[in-house]
């Protein structure tokens, strides 16, 4: 029996933020069987269903655990779903090139940062942990970015944040780039210091903190 | 009074002149690079050599008025005795683990399991051995890695953070190796001399597991070893909580250590509120330490000891670039408003 596009969307979108994998298998599975649109499953179910699991995170009702198995359901759909995107789907996206900066290896939070944006739609070009600071320049660079993503948990480490800006400044290319930055020992006070664009606290943050300076670069 | 007599009695909840100053080593960093200098014992060979790492420790009580010396000075050592690839640093960073000694929780029986005869433990057991002879009246502080911290040190975080919900069972068969291979090492060096044990697991804050895996999962882990570091050896022990502690709450009450550290985010009377019972220690920022001046210093740590605190420490590591005078100040401000806080 073919069920209605709303009720398998449900599924998709309580399967990631209720963390069963199986059941957005499933529902994905279900959506290519009936034809149904792969672009609007992602959107309205998956990626829904993940920013559900951002708003738990934000009112500490999940913790990193649950929001990594959320994901890893998000993720599973999306393999499903995305052989069945329609070209007119692919629509411009906002780019993101994010690290953590030399020196540190504690990734999960920008792990966290980079779940949120794909589940923002955003196109994120991750370098990974201990990135070597020209190499956030290289590759903003090389993928035409509009935001340049900055993480570390040291102390020892958040000078590096400041050295990338100065990079982008020699090379005259700063404004075309906003830099966020975020991480334990990272605050608001340290973002101005440095001369970044924005900071967050926490995954959800940095989305709005992205989406509000890219509307105000737009604007 | 000497500093060891006034630490112990102060872990006991016995009277002291004043609170002790101490920066316990592992996490807790204590030692600059202005401090490998004057000793002519630097990172990454102080790693090493065990009569270089003593040196080291030695010069942040000689000379920065640090009251203990603490091994090792980093939290990889166990890790790489179980199997994890380790990159030593350098001068100015910390040892940290590049590869992961398991894949997977089905490769839980590869690990190996800590020689404490060998490598870089055998150092530490060494250097303990040369900081009783050098200073017998300063405490020995013996660092271990949080269990939560080790365990995500051998597998890959994000794969251990997901069996925290999904893999239940084989996260509790990965953490019983892991306090088993915790108290190998522990015995090792508390049988050196060790007059303090400390803990600091860094990855299992409140922020990322949540009060109820953090009761589940750290909490008896940490624990079983402090009792255990007890009833064996007599030792007591610091467990330092990194980040923010509310989101544990009543949680941090339970811990049977004897003293509770905290980030410094955490105010020492929040601290208090939530662990009365627990000797409190903390918690000047080491932000504030690294980049503040000698007269800032000193004013965080006399509203710290105002406050009430048990040992006043740093909140964390110190940045290795923090210079010995802000140090200095920390510890002559723990000294002055220490004593006139109780007269």
């Amino acid at each position: 029996m073919t069920r209605e596009r709303g009720d398998i969307l449900k599924d998709l979108m309580d399967g990631v933020f209720l963390m069963n994998e199986e059941l957005v298998i499933k529902a994905a599975n279900e959506i290519v069987a009936n034809n149904y649109d792969a672009y609007d499953a992602i959107n309205n179910g998956l990626i829904a269903g993940m920013n559900q699991a951002g708003v738990l995170f934000d009112k500490e009702e999940y913790f990193v655990p649950e929001l990594l198995i959320c994901s890893d359901a998000m993720y599973a759909g999306i393999e499903i779903l995305r052989p069945h995107l329609k070209k007119s789907d692919k629509r411009e996206q906002v780019k993101v090139v994010i690290g953590v900066v030399e020196g540190d290896t504690h990734d999960i939070g920008k792990n966290l940062v980079k779940i949120m944006m794909d589940a923002a739609g955003f196109e994120v070009h991750d370098l990974g942990r201990n990135v070597p600071l020209a190499s956030f320049v290289e590759k903003a660079k090389e993928v035409n970015a509009d935001l340049i993503c900055l993480s570390t948990l040291m102390t020892t480490t958040m000078d590096g944040m400041a050295t990338v800006i100065e990079m982008l400044k020699e090379e005259g290319i700063r404004d075309s780039y906003k830099v966020i930055i975020g991480g334990g020992p990272i605050s608001q006070a340290f973002a101005n210091k440095i001369g970044a664009d924005g900071y967050a606290d926490n995954a959800a943050g940095a989305i709005k903190v992205s989406r509000s300076l890219l509307a105000k670069a737009a604007a | 009074m000497n500093e060891k007599t006034r630490l112990l009695k102060a872990l006991r909840k016995e009277p002291v002149d004043r609170a002790p100053f101490i920066c316990p080593g592992g996490m807790m960093n204590m030692t600059v690079t202005d401090l490998m200098d004057a000793a002519e014992s630097a990172w990454p060979d102080a790693h090493l050599d065990p009569e270089k790492m003593a040196r080291l420790t030695l010069a942040a009580n000689r000379l920065a008025g640090v009251e203990n010396t603490g091994v090792p000075f980093c939290m990889t050592i166990e890790a790489e005795a179980m199997g994890s690839q380790v990159y030593l640093g350098t001068r100015g960073t910390e040892p940290r683990v590049t590869e992961y000694a398991i894949g997977s929780f089905a490769e839980i029986g590869r690990l190996r399991p800590i020689d404490p005869g060998a490598g870089r433990a055998k150092v530490c057991v060494e250097a303990i051995r040369i900081l009783k002879r050098e200073a017998p009246g300063t405490p020995v502080i013996a660092n271990l890695s949080g269990p939560i911290s080790l365990a995500s040190s051998l597998i890959d975080p994000i794969v251990f953070y997901k069996g925290l919900i999904a893999d239940k069972g084989n996260v509790h068969n990965l953490m019983k190796i892991v306090n088993e291979n915790l108290i190998r090492f522990g015995d090792a060096l508390a049988e050196a001399g060790a007059d303090v044990i400390c803990i600091a697991d860094p990855s299992a804050t409140g922020e990322i597991l949540g009060k109820k895996v953090f009761a589940d999962f750290a909490l008896p882990y940490i624990n079983a070893l402090t009792n255990y570091f007890r009833e064996k050896h007599g030792l007591p022990s610091i467990v330092h909580i990194c980040g923010d502690v509310r989101p544990l709450g009543g949680l941090l009450g339970e811990i049977a250590a004897e003293a509770v550290s905290v980030d410094s985010m955490v105010s020492i009377k929040t601290l208090r509120e939530f662990a009365p019972a627990k000797v409190s220690m903390g918690n000047v920022s080491t932000y504030l330490l690294e980049k503040g001046e000698p007269a800032d210093v000193a004013r965080h740590g006399e509203r710290c000891v105002r406050a009430g605190v048990g040992i006043l420490a740093p909140a964390c590591g110190l940045g290795p670039k923090t210079s010995i005078a802000n140090i200095k100040s920390l510890s002559r401000a723990g000294r002055e408003s220490g004593v006139a806080a109780r007269s």
